[in-house]
């Protein structure tokens, strides 16, 4: 018995591939959302069942959406190393891009920038997107010089989603 | 065919004489947000806001990815409304699998709707799943869903308090070769 997302885009770059998430997936996001690393992308503290709600939304954000998280795997493997994707739960005043990589081990190999490059040049001319935006904690430098690199800047009039978040507007790319 | 439908068909259909048990549908989050803003859903962990209630209808839908199962929409088949929900339920957390059911409304109760919708989705835990005696857990204080897990032949066993839902009784469903358990009508 087995219920699994399907028809859903896969994405690849020269390095990765981006993916659905799946059911196996679930050990590396219950890691990281415990784990301090992702403090920014989660009220506060998460024990097991919160996180386990959470992945759960993230695969019916799927389903409502039709578009969601990737799941970032290098070719040749089909681990998770975190997530990328348009976001748009309730509540979201615009369209957004989200990331985040679950462990410091994948750090520094520009990683998020290939992944995150690759759903910016996607969700144009899929989604018909045109202004979108990344909510980035101010705290959040890494995140911060990753939404730079892709050319994203500060749009201090754009609605919030939260004190102390930032909504980085991705530049406006051919659609 | 979008990843909605693609969801869909994967997600079986029950049918009883009154009532159809699909899949979630995006469609079906309004009436779920209200449910969950009122104060009927003290009992099953809120009320919350309509953004809190999104991620909660998320993870509904979600749930049939990480366990192969979950839970069904309840839809009046006269009306095509969707009155609430009912199935096999196992999130992290949850000290055994469950049956679930909630109404979503006041004004479909007392037709007997939970109860023909809980037994459909108890058969098919019992027939597809291979499930032999689930739980229930009802909160304390829920009187209407103790009423209902009498009804449905559950004995109340032991308290659980549950980290984020407080209190609650974990009633036991009849074993799956009990008579009425598992065939009832509807199968």
């Amino acid at each position: 018995m087995s219920v699994t997302l399907s028809n859903t885009p896969v994405l690849t770059t020269e390095r990765l591939v981006l993916r659905a998430p799946v059911a196996a997936d679930w050990p590396a996001f219950h890691a990281f959302m415990t784990d301090a690393r992702s403090e920014f992308v989660r009220p506060g503290e998460l024990d097991e069942g919160k996180a386990w709600r959470a992945f759960g939304h993230v695969i019916g954000h799927w389903v409502l959406r039709d578009f969601g998280m990737f799941i970032i795997t290098e070719k040749g493997s089909d681990a998770a190393l975190g997530s990328v994707g348009p976001w748009r739960p309730a509540g979201w005043p615009e369209p957004e891009i989200g990331w985040s990589m679950w462990s410091a081990e994948t750090e520094g190999k520009g990683y998020a920038f290939e992944a995150a490059q690759a759903v910016q040049a996607w969700v144009r001319p899929t989604l018909g997107w045109t202004r979108f935006v990344s909510y980035i904690d101010q705290k959040n430098i890494r995140s911060q010089a990753l939404a730079r690199r892709l050319g994203c800047v500060i749009d201090p009039a754009a609605a919030a989603i939260e004190e102390g978040v930032d909504a980085w507007v991705h530049p406006e790319g051919a659609a | 065919m979008s990843i909605a439908q693609a969801f869909e068909a994967a997600v079986p259909q029950l049918e009883t004489p009154r009532l159809i048990l699909r899949a979630p549908r995006l469609s079906d989050f309004d009436a779920f947000a209200a449910y969950q803003a009122s104060e009927r859903s003290s009992f099953t962990g809120g009320p919350l806001e309509r953004n809190l209630a999104w991620r909660s209808f998320g993870h509904v839908v979600g749930h049939w990815v990480l366990r192969g199962y979950g839970i069904f929409v309840i839809e009046e088949k006269t009306t095509g409304r969707a009155i609430g929900t009912t199935g096999p339920w196992f999130p992290e957390g949850w000290p055994e699998p469950e049956l679930a059911w909630t109404l979503w409304a006041g004004d479909i109760e007392g037709k007997g709707y939970a109860a023909e919708a809980a037994m459909a989705g108890r058969a098919y835990a019992y027939e597809a799943l291979g499930w032999t005696a689930p739980i229930s857990m009802i909160l304390d204080g829920n009187t209407r869903s103790e009423a209902l897990a009498a009804k449905l032949g559950c004995v109340r066993e032991s308290g659980f308090t549950h980290a984020q839902f407080g209190a609650c009784s974990v009633w036991r469903h009849p074993a799956a070769d009990a008579q009425g358990a598992g065939m009832e009508a509807y199968a």
